[in-house]
Protein backbone atom coordinates (compact mmCIF):
# COMPACT_ATOMS: atom_id res chain seq x y z
CA UNK A 1 0.00 0.00 0.00
CA UNK A 2 1.50 3.76 -1.03
CA UNK A 3 1.54 6.29 1.23
CA UNK A 4 0.17 9.57 0.47
CA UNK A 5 3.69 10.84 0.77
CA UNK A 6 5.07 8.39 -2.11
CA UNK A 7 2.20 8.60 -4.25
CA UNK A 8 1.86 12.83 -4.38
CA UNK A 9 5.10 14.62 -5.99
CA UNK A 10 5.45 16.82 -3.14
CA UNK A 11 8.03 18.47 -4.23
CA UNK A 12 7.15 19.24 -7.71
CA UNK A 13 3.97 20.06 -6.49
CA UNK A 14 5.48 23.15 -4.05
CA UNK A 15 7.30 24.29 -6.72
CA UNK A 16 4.51 24.59 -8.93
CA UNK A 17 2.58 26.28 -6.19
CA UNK A 18 4.78 28.98 -5.59
CA UNK A 19 6.10 29.80 -9.37
CA UNK A 20 2.28 29.93 -10.25
CA UNK A 21 1.71 31.82 -7.27
CA UNK A 22 4.70 34.51 -7.87
CA UNK A 23 4.23 34.77 -11.20
CA UNK A 24 0.69 35.23 -11.60
CA UNK A 25 0.38 37.64 -8.89
CA UNK A 26 3.29 39.32 -9.42
CA UNK A 27 3.21 39.98 -13.18
CA UNK A 28 -0.04 41.79 -12.38
CA UNK A 29 0.98 43.76 -9.70
CA UNK A 30 3.80 45.04 -11.75
CA UNK A 31 1.41 45.70 -15.25
CA UNK A 32 -0.85 47.63 -13.06
CA UNK A 33 1.61 49.86 -11.78
CA UNK A 34 2.57 50.32 -15.62
CA UNK A 35 -0.93 51.61 -15.80
CA UNK A 36 -0.45 53.89 -12.69
CA UNK A 37 2.79 54.87 -14.24
CA UNK A 38 1.29 55.76 -17.34
CA UNK A 39 -1.85 57.99 -16.19
CA UNK A 40 -0.27 59.47 -13.29
CA UNK A 41 1.84 60.99 -16.15
CA UNK A 42 -0.71 61.78 -18.28
CA UNK A 43 -2.16 64.04 -15.40
CA UNK A 44 1.03 65.55 -14.09
CA UNK A 45 1.56 66.36 -17.82
CA UNK A 46 -1.50 68.01 -17.89
CA UNK A 47 -0.70 70.35 -14.33
CA UNK A 48 2.68 70.90 -16.35
CA UNK A 49 5.10 69.11 -13.99
CA UNK A 50 7.30 67.80 -15.76
CA UNK A 51 10.13 66.49 -13.99
CA UNK A 52 7.07 64.56 -11.73
CA UNK A 53 5.68 63.11 -15.10
CA UNK A 54 9.28 61.96 -16.16
CA UNK A 55 9.79 60.36 -13.31
CA UNK A 56 6.16 58.34 -13.67
CA UNK A 57 6.99 57.89 -17.03
CA UNK A 58 10.16 56.27 -16.07
CA UNK A 59 8.38 53.87 -13.51
CA UNK A 60 5.82 53.27 -16.47
CA UNK A 61 8.47 52.17 -18.80
CA UNK A 62 10.64 50.01 -16.06
CA UNK A 63 7.37 48.05 -14.79
CA UNK A 64 6.72 47.39 -18.48
CA UNK A 65 10.21 45.77 -19.14
CA UNK A 66 9.53 44.00 -16.19
CA UNK A 67 6.44 42.37 -17.47
CA UNK A 68 8.55 41.65 -20.61
CA UNK A 69 11.58 40.13 -18.52
CA UNK A 70 8.82 37.60 -16.74
CA UNK A 71 7.43 36.62 -19.58
CA UNK A 72 10.28 35.57 -21.60
CA UNK A 73 11.86 33.95 -18.41
CA UNK A 74 8.79 32.04 -17.30
CA UNK A 75 8.52 31.13 -21.53
CA UNK A 76 12.48 29.82 -21.30
CA UNK A 77 12.12 28.23 -17.72
CA UNK A 78 9.21 26.05 -19.45
CA UNK A 79 10.79 25.20 -22.55
CA UNK A 80 14.11 24.12 -20.43
CA UNK A 81 13.13 20.57 -18.90
CA UNK B 1 -2.99 -5.71 -40.93
CA UNK B 2 -5.87 -5.66 -38.09
CA UNK B 3 -3.69 -3.93 -35.72
CA UNK B 4 -2.90 -1.29 -38.12
CA UNK B 5 -6.18 -0.63 -39.20
CA UNK B 6 -7.08 -0.32 -35.72
CA UNK B 7 -4.14 1.96 -35.60
CA UNK B 8 -5.26 4.61 -38.08
CA UNK B 9 -8.63 4.77 -37.23
CA UNK B 10 -6.91 5.23 -33.46
CA UNK B 11 -4.73 8.21 -34.72
CA UNK B 12 -7.79 9.67 -36.49
CA UNK B 13 -9.89 9.54 -33.38
CA UNK B 14 -7.35 10.93 -31.50
CA UNK B 15 -6.56 13.92 -33.96
CA UNK B 16 -10.47 14.31 -33.70
CA UNK B 17 -10.33 14.21 -30.02
CA UNK B 18 -8.00 16.95 -30.83
CA UNK B 19 -9.95 19.13 -32.83
CA UNK B 20 -12.61 19.16 -30.53
CA UNK B 21 -10.05 20.02 -27.64
CA UNK B 22 -9.47 22.96 -29.36
CA UNK B 23 -12.99 23.53 -30.62
CA UNK B 24 -14.27 22.83 -26.91
CA UNK B 25 -11.65 23.97 -24.65
CA UNK B 26 -9.81 26.97 -25.99
CA UNK B 27 -13.05 28.94 -26.27
CA UNK B 28 -12.30 29.56 -22.95
CA UNK B 29 -8.45 31.11 -23.77
CA UNK B 30 -10.33 33.86 -25.72
CA UNK B 31 -13.45 34.50 -23.54
CA UNK B 32 -11.75 36.79 -20.86
CA UNK B 33 -10.39 38.82 -24.08
CA UNK B 34 -13.34 38.87 -25.90
CA UNK B 35 -15.96 39.44 -23.65
CA UNK B 36 -13.90 43.09 -21.74
CA UNK B 37 -13.88 43.93 -25.81
CA UNK B 38 -9.68 43.75 -25.79
CA UNK B 39 -9.96 42.07 -28.95
CA UNK B 40 -12.27 41.13 -31.80
CA UNK B 41 -13.65 37.47 -31.88
CA UNK B 42 -11.94 36.69 -35.15
CA UNK B 43 -8.96 38.24 -34.68
CA UNK B 44 -8.68 36.91 -30.93
CA UNK B 45 -9.35 33.49 -32.23
CA UNK B 46 -6.95 33.20 -35.16
CA UNK B 47 -4.22 34.23 -32.65
CA UNK B 48 -5.11 31.58 -30.10
CA UNK B 49 -4.69 29.06 -33.36
CA UNK B 50 -1.24 30.50 -34.25
CA UNK B 51 0.11 30.12 -30.77
CA UNK B 52 -1.68 26.85 -29.25
CA UNK B 53 0.06 25.57 -32.51
CA UNK B 54 3.56 26.74 -31.81
CA UNK B 55 2.74 26.05 -27.81
CA UNK B 56 2.07 22.37 -28.83
CA UNK B 57 6.36 21.81 -29.66
CA UNK B 58 7.49 23.56 -26.69
CA UNK B 59 7.61 20.49 -24.20
CA UNK B 60 6.46 16.52 -24.45
CA UNK B 61 6.89 16.49 -20.53
CA UNK B 62 3.10 16.07 -20.22
CA UNK B 63 2.79 13.80 -23.35
CA UNK B 64 5.01 11.63 -21.41
CA UNK B 65 2.72 11.55 -17.77
CA UNK B 66 -0.21 10.67 -20.54
CA UNK B 67 1.79 7.63 -22.51
CA UNK B 68 3.93 6.30 -19.45
CA UNK B 69 2.76 6.96 -16.22
CA UNK B 70 -1.79 6.85 -16.16
CA UNK B 71 -2.08 3.27 -17.19
CA UNK B 72 0.22 0.12 -17.88
CA UNK B 73 1.64 0.72 -21.47
CA UNK B 74 2.39 -2.91 -21.54
CA UNK B 75 -0.88 -4.55 -21.51
CA UNK B 76 -2.53 -1.60 -23.46
CA UNK B 77 -4.00 -2.52 -26.89
CA UNK B 78 -5.15 -0.05 -29.66
CA UNK B 79 -8.26 -0.92 -29.30
CA UNK B 80 -8.66 0.33 -25.40
CA UNK B 81 -6.95 3.79 -26.71
CA UNK B 82 -9.66 3.98 -29.12
CA UNK B 83 -12.39 3.45 -26.59
CA UNK B 84 -11.04 5.44 -24.13
CA UNK B 85 -11.00 8.27 -27.09
CA UNK B 86 -14.25 7.14 -27.64
CA UNK B 87 -15.37 7.98 -24.40
CA UNK B 88 -13.92 11.21 -24.46
CA UNK B 89 -15.02 13.28 -27.50
CA UNK B 90 -18.49 11.86 -26.64
CA UNK B 91 -17.98 13.23 -22.90
CA UNK B 92 -16.73 16.65 -25.50
CA UNK B 93 -19.74 16.50 -27.65
CA UNK B 94 -22.28 16.35 -24.64
CA UNK B 95 -20.79 19.12 -22.42
CA UNK B 96 -20.24 21.17 -26.12
CA UNK B 97 -23.73 20.92 -26.78
CA UNK B 98 -24.97 22.08 -23.20
CA UNK B 99 -22.31 24.91 -23.06
CA UNK B 100 -20.34 23.70 -20.43
CA UNK B 101 -16.90 24.37 -19.94
CA UNK B 102 -15.85 21.07 -18.64
CA UNK B 103 -12.21 19.48 -18.82
CA UNK B 104 -11.02 17.71 -22.02
CA UNK B 105 -8.19 16.59 -20.83
CA UNK B 106 -10.17 14.63 -17.60
CA UNK B 107 -12.43 13.22 -20.28
CA UNK B 108 -9.43 11.66 -22.11
CA UNK B 109 -7.98 10.17 -19.02
CA UNK B 110 -11.25 9.02 -17.67
CA UNK B 111 -11.75 7.50 -20.89
CA UNK B 112 -8.82 5.87 -21.10
CA UNK B 113 -8.58 4.87 -17.87
CA UNK B 114 -11.78 3.42 -17.95
CA UNK B 115 -11.42 1.19 -21.27
CA UNK B 116 -8.00 0.08 -19.95
CA UNK B 117 -9.62 -1.33 -16.45
CA UNK B 118 -12.73 -3.04 -18.34
CA UNK B 119 -10.35 -4.90 -20.73
CA UNK B 120 -7.82 -5.62 -18.05
CA UNK B 121 -9.10 -4.59 -14.39
CA UNK B 122 -7.74 -2.09 -11.96
CA UNK B 123 -4.55 -3.49 -11.88
CA UNK B 124 -3.57 -1.35 -15.00
CA UNK B 125 -4.13 1.34 -13.63
CA UNK B 126 -0.82 3.40 -11.80
CA UNK B 127 -2.09 4.80 -8.56
CA UNK B 128 0.85 6.69 -8.43
CA UNK B 129 0.46 8.66 -11.75
CA UNK B 130 -3.18 8.99 -12.03
CA UNK B 131 -3.43 10.43 -8.20
CA UNK B 132 0.03 12.17 -8.09
CA UNK B 133 -0.06 13.38 -11.63
CA UNK B 134 -3.73 14.01 -12.54
CA UNK B 135 -6.29 13.87 -9.51
CA UNK B 136 -3.78 16.26 -6.95
CA UNK B 137 -3.02 18.67 -9.38
CA UNK B 138 -6.87 18.45 -10.74
CA UNK B 139 -8.18 20.17 -7.43
CA UNK B 140 -5.27 22.50 -6.52
CA UNK B 141 -4.50 24.16 -9.73
CA UNK B 142 -8.17 25.61 -10.56
CA UNK B 143 -7.97 26.74 -6.56
CA UNK B 144 -4.44 27.88 -6.78
CA UNK B 145 -5.80 29.80 -9.72
CA UNK B 146 -9.15 31.44 -7.96
CA UNK B 147 -6.61 32.49 -5.35
CA UNK B 148 -4.10 34.19 -7.42
CA UNK B 149 -6.34 35.80 -9.27
CA UNK B 150 -7.99 37.10 -6.19
CA UNK B 151 -5.34 38.50 -4.40
CA UNK B 152 -3.62 39.96 -7.82
CA UNK B 153 -7.28 42.19 -8.50
CA UNK B 154 -7.29 43.13 -5.34
CA UNK B 155 -3.53 44.57 -5.13
CA UNK B 156 -4.10 45.54 -8.73
CA UNK B 157 -7.09 47.87 -8.04
CA UNK B 158 -5.23 48.95 -4.73
CA UNK B 159 -2.56 50.22 -7.02
CA UNK B 160 -4.46 51.67 -9.76
CA UNK B 161 -6.26 53.58 -6.57
CA UNK B 162 -8.82 56.30 -8.28
CA UNK B 163 -6.88 56.50 -11.88
CA UNK B 164 -8.79 57.44 -14.46
CA UNK B 165 -11.15 54.80 -15.66
CA UNK B 166 -10.17 55.28 -19.09
CA UNK B 167 -6.66 55.10 -18.85
CA UNK B 168 -6.73 52.41 -16.80
CA UNK B 169 -9.47 50.44 -18.72
CA UNK B 170 -7.85 50.41 -22.34
CA UNK B 171 -4.14 49.37 -20.11
CA UNK B 172 -5.37 46.37 -19.10
CA UNK B 173 -6.79 45.83 -22.40
CA UNK B 174 -3.32 46.21 -24.33
CA UNK B 175 -2.25 43.58 -21.29
CA UNK B 176 -5.21 41.26 -22.51
CA UNK B 177 -3.38 41.25 -25.28
CA UNK B 178 0.05 39.57 -23.54
CA UNK B 179 -2.23 37.84 -21.13
CA UNK B 180 -4.16 36.37 -23.69
CA UNK B 181 -1.15 35.29 -26.01
CA UNK B 182 0.72 33.70 -22.86
CA UNK B 183 -3.04 31.79 -22.06
CA UNK B 184 -2.87 30.35 -25.92
CA UNK B 185 0.47 29.76 -25.93
CA UNK B 186 -0.08 27.86 -22.49
CA UNK B 187 -2.83 25.90 -23.66
CA UNK B 188 -1.07 24.78 -26.47
CA UNK B 189 1.90 23.50 -24.47
CA UNK B 190 -0.56 20.99 -22.14
CA UNK B 191 -3.37 20.24 -23.94
CA UNK B 192 -2.11 19.77 -27.39
CA UNK B 193 0.35 16.80 -25.91
CA UNK B 194 -2.16 14.93 -24.23
CA UNK B 195 -3.01 13.72 -27.86
CA UNK B 196 0.50 13.30 -28.47
CA UNK B 197 0.63 10.83 -25.83
CA UNK B 198 -2.09 9.12 -26.64
CA UNK B 199 -1.01 8.47 -30.01
CA UNK B 200 2.43 7.65 -28.37
CA UNK B 201 0.51 5.23 -26.28
CA UNK B 202 -1.15 3.58 -29.41
CA UNK B 203 2.01 3.23 -31.25
CA UNK B 204 3.92 1.55 -28.14
CA UNK B 205 0.75 -0.24 -27.90
CA UNK B 206 1.23 -1.53 -31.54
CA UNK B 207 4.86 -2.03 -31.07
CA UNK B 208 5.56 0.77 -33.46
CA UNK B 209 7.11 2.57 -30.67
CA UNK B 210 9.23 1.04 -27.29
CA UNK B 211 8.13 1.34 -24.24
CA UNK B 212 8.98 4.62 -22.77
CA UNK B 213 9.51 6.85 -25.76
CA UNK B 214 8.97 10.04 -26.74
CA UNK B 215 6.63 11.19 -29.35
CA UNK B 216 7.76 11.16 -32.65
CA UNK B 217 7.95 14.86 -35.00
CA UNK B 218 4.94 13.19 -36.92
CA UNK B 219 2.85 13.56 -34.00
CA UNK B 220 3.63 16.54 -32.32
CA UNK B 221 3.11 18.43 -35.96
CA UNK B 222 -0.44 16.68 -36.23
CA UNK B 223 -1.72 17.31 -33.13
CA UNK B 224 -0.53 20.61 -32.89
CA UNK B 225 -2.15 21.61 -36.36
CA UNK B 226 -5.28 19.50 -34.76
CA UNK B 227 -5.82 21.53 -31.58
CA UNK B 228 -5.13 24.91 -34.07
CA UNK B 229 -7.37 23.92 -36.22
CA UNK B 230 -10.35 23.24 -33.47
CA UNK B 231 -9.66 26.61 -32.07
CA UNK B 232 -10.06 28.32 -35.05
CA UNK B 233 -13.83 26.69 -35.67
CA UNK B 234 -14.52 27.84 -32.15
CA UNK B 235 -16.78 27.25 -29.30
CA UNK B 236 -18.68 30.23 -29.03
CA UNK B 237 -21.36 28.73 -26.46
CA UNK B 238 -18.40 28.34 -24.32
CA UNK B 239 -17.16 31.54 -24.91
CA UNK B 240 -20.34 33.22 -23.94
CA UNK B 241 -20.69 30.96 -20.73
CA UNK B 242 -17.04 31.39 -19.30
CA UNK B 243 -16.86 35.19 -20.65
CA UNK B 244 -20.29 37.11 -19.42
CA UNK B 245 -22.38 34.11 -17.53
CA UNK B 246 -20.04 33.52 -14.50
CA UNK B 247 -18.97 37.06 -13.85
CA UNK B 248 -19.63 40.80 -15.48
CA UNK B 249 -15.98 41.45 -15.88
CA UNK B 250 -13.75 44.31 -16.72
CA UNK B 251 -10.66 44.27 -18.04
CA UNK B 252 -8.49 44.19 -14.95
CA UNK B 253 -10.25 41.24 -14.06
CA UNK B 254 -9.97 39.52 -17.41
CA UNK B 255 -5.93 40.75 -17.15
CA UNK B 256 -5.60 38.90 -14.06
CA UNK B 257 -7.50 35.88 -14.91
CA UNK B 258 -5.92 35.16 -17.84
CA UNK B 259 -2.81 36.13 -16.00
CA UNK B 260 -2.97 33.57 -13.08
CA UNK B 261 -4.15 30.83 -15.10
CA UNK B 262 -0.95 31.70 -17.91
CA UNK B 263 0.97 31.38 -14.41
CA UNK B 264 -1.02 28.00 -13.37
CA UNK B 265 -0.65 26.45 -16.75
CA UNK B 266 2.89 26.79 -17.33
CA UNK B 267 3.99 26.23 -14.04
CA UNK B 268 2.41 22.79 -14.37
CA UNK B 269 3.59 21.81 -18.07
CA UNK B 270 6.92 22.16 -16.70
CA UNK B 271 6.68 19.33 -14.33
CA UNK B 272 4.64 17.61 -15.96
CA UNK B 273 0.96 18.05 -14.42
CA UNK B 274 -1.64 17.16 -17.47
CA UNK B 275 -4.22 19.42 -15.72
CA UNK B 276 -7.64 21.02 -17.17
CA UNK B 277 -6.74 24.89 -18.60
CA UNK B 278 -10.51 24.54 -18.60
CA UNK B 279 -10.55 24.41 -14.52
CA UNK B 280 -7.71 26.74 -14.32
CA UNK B 281 -9.28 29.85 -16.49
CA UNK B 282 -12.51 29.16 -14.88
CA UNK B 283 -11.00 29.47 -11.38
CA UNK B 284 -8.94 32.12 -12.65
CA UNK B 285 -12.79 33.72 -13.56
CA UNK B 286 -14.08 33.13 -10.63
CA UNK B 287 -11.27 34.29 -8.51
CA UNK B 288 -11.19 38.04 -10.37
CA UNK B 289 -14.92 37.90 -9.46
CA UNK B 290 -15.49 36.57 -6.18
CA UNK B 291 -12.35 39.24 -4.85
CA UNK B 292 -14.27 42.30 -6.00
CA UNK B 293 -17.64 41.51 -4.51
CA UNK B 294 -18.62 37.18 -3.99
CA UNK B 295 -22.29 38.33 -5.49
CA UNK B 296 -20.33 39.63 -8.62
CA UNK B 297 -19.70 35.38 -9.54
CA UNK B 298 -23.00 33.66 -10.63
CA UNK B 299 -22.52 30.70 -7.88
CA UNK B 300 -25.34 28.65 -9.75
CA UNK B 301 -23.49 28.85 -13.47
CA UNK B 302 -20.38 28.31 -11.60
CA UNK B 303 -22.11 25.70 -9.51
CA UNK B 304 -23.33 23.95 -12.87
CA UNK B 305 -19.63 23.87 -14.34
CA UNK B 306 -17.98 22.43 -11.18
CA UNK B 307 -20.71 19.41 -11.34
CA UNK B 308 -19.56 19.23 -15.26
CA UNK B 309 -16.17 18.80 -13.53
CA UNK B 310 -16.51 16.17 -10.95
CA UNK B 311 -18.68 14.17 -13.25
CA UNK B 312 -16.08 13.92 -16.37
CA UNK B 313 -13.73 11.64 -15.26
CA UNK B 314 -16.41 9.09 -14.17
CA UNK B 315 -18.62 9.63 -17.37
CA UNK B 316 -15.55 9.44 -19.58
CA UNK B 317 -14.36 6.37 -18.29
CA UNK B 318 -18.18 4.75 -18.15
CA UNK B 319 -18.22 5.80 -22.01
CA UNK B 320 -15.11 3.89 -22.80
CA UNK B 321 -15.73 1.15 -20.37
CA UNK B 322 -18.72 0.55 -22.53
CA UNK B 323 -17.34 0.74 -26.16
CA UNK B 324 -14.50 -1.18 -25.17
CA UNK B 325 -17.07 -3.81 -24.21
CA UNK B 326 -19.15 -3.09 -27.56
CA UNK B 327 -16.07 -3.29 -29.65
CA UNK B 328 -15.14 -6.41 -28.01
CA UNK B 329 -18.25 -8.15 -28.90
CA UNK B 330 -16.89 -8.15 -32.40
CA UNK B 331 -13.23 -9.65 -31.46
CA UNK B 332 -10.28 -8.46 -30.92
CA UNK B 333 -9.79 -7.24 -34.84
CA UNK B 334 -10.59 -4.38 -36.48
CA UNK B 335 -14.17 -4.50 -37.22
CA UNK B 336 -15.71 -3.61 -33.55
CA UNK B 337 -13.73 -0.47 -33.90
CA UNK B 338 -15.16 0.19 -36.97
CA UNK B 339 -18.42 -0.10 -36.54
CA UNK B 340 -17.99 1.83 -33.08
CA UNK B 341 -16.34 4.83 -35.22
CA UNK B 342 -19.79 4.86 -38.02
CA UNK B 343 -21.67 4.58 -35.36
CA UNK B 344 -20.43 7.33 -33.72
CA UNK B 345 -19.88 9.39 -37.07
CA UNK B 346 -23.98 8.68 -37.41
CA UNK B 347 -25.15 10.01 -34.02
CA UNK B 348 -22.89 13.38 -34.55
CA UNK B 349 -24.09 13.94 -37.56
CA UNK B 350 -27.57 13.12 -35.88
CA UNK B 351 -27.20 15.67 -32.99
CA UNK B 352 -25.99 18.19 -35.21
CA UNK B 353 -28.89 18.28 -37.53
CA UNK B 354 -31.37 17.98 -34.82
CA UNK B 355 -29.27 21.20 -33.46
CA UNK B 356 -29.60 22.54 -36.89
CA UNK B 357 -33.43 22.00 -36.46
CA UNK B 358 -34.42 23.25 -33.62
CA UNK B 359 -31.89 25.65 -32.84
CA UNK B 360 -29.36 25.85 -29.51
CA UNK B 361 -30.84 24.96 -26.15
CA UNK B 362 -30.47 27.89 -23.28
CA UNK B 363 -26.83 26.36 -21.83
CA UNK B 364 -26.97 26.66 -18.31
CA UNK B 365 -29.19 28.44 -15.66
CA UNK B 366 -27.82 32.06 -14.70
CA UNK B 367 -28.86 32.84 -10.93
Amino acid sequence: MLSFAEIVETKELLQTVVFAFVAGVGVTVIFSVAIWGVARFVDLSQEDRPVAATAAAAIAALALLAVMAAVVVGVIVMTSK
Amino acid sequence: MSSDVILVIVVGAALAFDFTNGFHDTANVVATSISTGAARPQVAIAVASLLNFAGAFISISVAATVANEVVDAAVITPTIVFAGLIGAIAWNLVTWYFGLPSSSSHALIGGVVGSAVAASGFQVVIAEGLVGKVLIPAIVAPLLAFVAAGISIGLAYRVIGKQRPGIVSRGFKYGQVLSGGMLALAHGTNDAQKTMGVITLALIANGSLGAGSDPPIWVIASSAAAIALGTYSGGWRIIKTTGTRIIKMDAAQGFTSQGAGSAVILASTHFGFPLSTTHVINGGVMGAGAAKRLSAVRWGVAGNIIVAWVLTLPAAAAIGAATYGVTSIFGSGAVGPVVVTVAALAGIGAAFVRRAQRGAPVPVQSG
